[in-house]
């Protein structure tokens, strides 16, 4: 089968898988949640008014239709209103994803790359001090948990320490810089453990392959083992990791958004959750599936042309 | 003496584990000539494959080391180099082969880069069109057809024994002095085997390399080698030239090895008796016996192996160029 | 360079010994019994009972009438970190159990069966990894509400894909094994097959998974208290950690550092062991 069949065969998987989605999404937001007219209309609510608000929501057609719904909205993206705020949640996602990108984008790039020159290091030297002390910061970071360290970090850096905003944002680049930097910081080190591992993990399981043997046979120094053997083959599981890290940040992050009085998308569904803002976290649920399956589809495709084992099969 | 390329005297080599100190090589002297083969033979875990290793400074360390001996390489000191010279010799004057061809090369590189990648390390002089117009020559010398063509293909596209061509091709690129092959064809159909070995026969008239060919096959050594050592748990047990060897065995391992080979040749008398096997196990390298490493399984073991004596040495036996490490020797 | 290894012993009781023989990993699994232990002995009523008690003022700093301080009702943090211990073995056990069922059995059936019975599993698989994690947790705990139930289902249905997704591989290797052609050869059922062929070979999977899902588990309750989606009635560190987010600006640090300490300890132990296994039980991991 060549390159083009496979990923033909791939865009066409998306249709079930997307279908799926949908139906998850339907069973948990239209099954078994529980039916919002009283927590809308308050405690006295009329029949009528109960029968007029599911006529609204569209609750009393057959639940086929209601699926069916819901897989549209995962074509046009078009969510309908938020109950609190009775935006259009397309535009409060629109709003929303540029806070949450400034601060998720910078960490994306920076945490990567500190991750991966560590984990090539800490191959590199693999057994010495520098690799046990790395991996014991790696394990150590990986169980202390994110939110001790936001509140911990917020509460020294930002507010004893007085060395950066302890909350807000600006709109506008480069105006939200100052208020982007803490939050970044203290994710580069709440992400810091398990990213180190995972690279130095792929690393290392190339780095044990035969084929080293036969490069260092032909009496190339280690750092060109390294970097061009070890590091080559590398890549493919480190560059899929990567790219499947895409979709989710413009999700945002929660903790982030939420102590950092950040407006993105993190806040905003925070916001929905303690407002019981159905529409809005269903909205939040399909959109992020949707840009999961895609990128899922990027990376298969990368894959294949990336890895010559992949070129023709 | 003329023509002697590698010599290895007394080569001692530990590894550290959780379990202890272990020597996977114990004591091994052997002499590499020009255009001649020394067979290596010897069940897993013999110590020959690191034997290799030793002598192409490959062993890992951590948690392996030489700890004793010496390797001269036409007359220069392996053991004691600088890293830095070493990777001048490897891959240049001394290359090798390993076992595994289907995964030995790497995926994501071409052929032609990794031919070309061994040239350009030791031969920097040559241009990029001179490398690739080598590495097609190397290509066809170890008879891979449409060489040219098949310089920009990847290892996946190759069959086991094409690798393990594209293996020897990079290997000889720099018209190494010794060649090293760890159990080249193991892992190869019986006919691929035959053809490898005829190749490297050829090569090696041609190039006028030594070979030091590993293996666990006597009919392999008794088809390519010219001078065969033996080796038990670490140590050379006999050593000789191939006919001598299989002709007139001297240590009972090497003729209980001999013995095993189940043959259809009714004039050898064997013709329906059971297949012969050397009783026992290899001992672990943690638990090794007192005097002799064969004790337990030799059919002529006698007080004097056990115990106080020691590990036999290697001694001059009949013939000449034949050494033997045994107590009561079957000659 | 190959050692005779004497086999005489299971690949699991290997594994212990070579456990308990290393410091740092017998050191975890020692931290494990404990919390454990305090676990057991919180839920029998032996420790910490009187968890809600009033002991002294709001807030009062770690003294030597309580250790830890406390907290906003006075009630003593050292008495609630150690009732919350229970509330996260509780949580750990269960959401792995959850967890390790679903990813097992429909990951067995997968890779056995084959076919179209795979391809269905793997559609579900795969539609259920295409939500992000957080948003399906945060998705499903918002849909069944506050409680303990919903930690629980929330936690378990978001964490079975990983473990489905490797048994299913395994199976797969496994199906083709000369044992499994020996069991056809004597009329073995596929019950048979599965359950007292198969599964052994492939339970140091499901124990290395444990430890996995048992830390996720804990820090993932985190988020959940954070969301107010968390446990409710007793307390738990999640709970403890999310009130600390007022506590901090009046100064008051002991409830946060309580938690957080409590639970480091036991997801770094269970991390720890975690690889420790792997490293026993995994025999093709090469080179540490």
């Amino acid at each position: 089968m060549n390159l083009y069949a496979y990923i033909f065969r791939r865009l066409l998987y998306i249709i079930p898988v997307l279908l799926g989605v949908c139906l998850i999404i339907f069973v948990l937001f239209n099954l078994v949640a529980p039916d919002p007219a009283y927590t809308l209309l308050g405690k006295h609510a009329t029949i009528k008014q109960i029968a007029d608000l599911h006529h609204e929501l569209g609750m009393d057609k057959s639940y086929f239709l209601q699926y069916v719904d819901t897989v549209k909205t995962a074509f046009t993206f078009d969510f309908g209103y938020s109950w609190t705020s009775k935006q259009n949640i397309w535009e409060m996602i629109k709003a929303g994803a540029g806070p949450s990108l400034a601060v998720t984008g910078p960490l994306f790039v920076f945490a990567n790359i500190i991750a991966i020159s560590l984990a090539l290091l800490v191959a590199f030297y693999r057994g010495k001090l520098i690799d046990k002390f790395v991996l014991i910061l790696s394990i150590a970071g990986m169980s202390i948990p994110s939110l001790a360290i936001v509140l911990f970090g917020q509460y020294v850096f930002a507010y004893k320490l007085g060395l950066f905003e302890i909350s807000g944002y600006e709109f506008g680049f480069p105006n939200f810089v100052p208020y982007v930097i803490l939050p970044i910081l203290i994710y580069i080190v709440i992400s810091f453990g398990a990213d180190t591992r995972f690279y130095r993990t792929v690393i290392l399981d190339e780095a044990y392959q035969d084929y080293v043997r036969t490069a260092r046979s032909k009496g190339l120094s280690e750092l060109k083992v390294m970097f061009k053997h070890v590091l080559k083959n590398s890549m493919i599981p480190i560059l899929t990791n990567i790219i499947i890290q895409i979709p989710g940040l413009i999700l945002g992050l929660l903790f982030a958004e939420n102590f950092f009085s950040i407006p993105g998308l993190g806040a905003m569904t925070i916001n929905a959750i303690n407002n019981s803002d159905f529409p809005v976290i269903k909205a939040m649920t399909i959109m992020s599936a949707v840009g999961f399956i895609i990128f899922g589809v990027i990376t298969d495709v990368l894959y294949t042309v990336v890895d010559p084992r992949m070129k023709l099969k | 003496m003329a023509g002697k390329v590698l010599e290895v005297k007394d080569l001692v080599v530990e590894f550290r584990t959780d379990r202890g100190t272990v020597k996977a090589v114990n004591g091994v002297n052997f002499d590499v000539f020009k255009g001649k083969t020394v067979g290596i033979v010897g069940e897993s875990g013999s110590g020959k494959s690191v034997t290799a290793l030793a002598i192409m400074g490959l062993i890992p360390n951590p948690p392996g080391r030489i700890a004793n001996g010496k390797i001269f390489f036409n007359g220069k000191s392996l053991v004691d180099m600088p890293a830095s010279e070493m990777r001048k010799i490897r891959g240049n004057k001394i290359a090798m082969i390993f076992q595994e061809p289907m995964t030995s090369l790497n995926p994501v590189f071409t052929i032609g880069n990794q031919i070309e990648e061994v040239i350009e390390l030791h031969q920097p002089h040559l241009s990029r069109s001179q490398r690739t117009a080598k590495a097609i020559d190397m290509l066809r010398l170890v008879g891979i057809p449409s060489p040219d063509k098949r310089v920009n293909e990847y290892p996946h596209q190759l069959s086991g024994g094409m690798r393990q061509r594209v293996m020897i091709a990079i290997a000889l690129s720099c018209e190494p002095d010794v060649l090293i092959a760890d159990e080249p064809t193991t892992a190869l159909d019986v006919t691929i085997q035959a053809q490898i070995l005829e190749l490297m026969k050829k090569l090696q008239k041609e190039l006028g390399m030594g070979i030091i060919l590993i293996t666990h096959d006597l009919g392999v050594v008794a088809e390519t080698c010219d001078t065969v050592a033996v080796m038990y748990c670490g140590q050379i047990v006999e050593s000789a030239d191939v006919d001598t060897l299989f002709n007139h065995p001297a240590h009972p391992y090497t003729k209980g090895l001999m013995d095993s080979i189940p043959s259809f040749d009714s004039t050898s008398g064997h013709k329906k008796e059971r297949l012969q096997t050397i009783e026992g196990m290899v001992p672990s390298l943690f638990d090794l016996p007192n005097g002799c490493n064969f004790q337990d399984r030799c059919s002529k073991v006698t007080d004097a192996c056990r115990g106080i004596n020691g590990d036999p040495v290697l001694k001059p036996s009949k013939g000449e160029g034949h050494y033997v490490a045994c107590y009561n020797p079957l000659n | 360079m190959s050692t005779e290894i004497k086999q005489s012993k299971s690949l699991l009781h290997n594994a212990l010994l070579r456990i308990v023989s290393e410091k740092i990993s017998l050191t975890a699994l020692i931290i494990v019994g404990i919390y454990f232990t305090v676990a057991i002995l919180t839920s029998a009523g032996f420790l910490a009972g009187n968890w809600g008690k009033e002991i002294g003022s709001s807030y009062m700093a770690p003294s030597s009438v309580s250790y830890f301080g406390t907290d906003i009702f006075g009630r003593s943090v050292l008495l609630k970190t150690v009732k919350a211990t229970e509330t996260a073995v509780v949580i750990g056990i269960v959401v792995s159990v959850i967890s390790i069922v679903i990813g097992t059995i429909l990951g067995m059936i997968a890779g056995y069966f084959g076919g179209f019975i795979d391809e269905i599993i793997v559609w579900f698989y795969t539609t259920f990894s295409s939500i992000p994690n957080i948003m399906l947790l945060v998705a499903i705990a918002f849909i069944l509400g506050k409680g303990t139930t919903t930690v629980f289902l929330s936690l378990g249905l978001t964490s079975w894909v990983g473990l489905c997704r490797i048994i299913r591989a395994e199976v797969m290797k496994h199906k083709e094994r000369e044992y499994i052609h020996a069991a056809n050869a004597i009329g073995a059922t596929h019950s048979r097959k599965l359950w007292k062929h198969i599964l052994p070979n492939i339970s140091h999977l499901l124990i290395i998974n444990f430890t996995q899902t048992f830390d996720s588990a804990i820090k993932a309750e985190v988020v959940l208290s954070f969301l107010g989606l968390g446990v409710v009635g007793r307390p738990s560190w999640g709970t403890m950690i999310d009130d600390s987010k007022l506590e901090l600006a009046r100064g008051v640090w002991w409830q946060l550092a309580s938690a957080t300490l409590a639970m480091f300890l036991i997801v770094l132990a269970f991390n720890i062991l975690g690889d420790a296994l792997r490293d026993a039980l995994d025999p093709k991991l090469k080179g540490k």
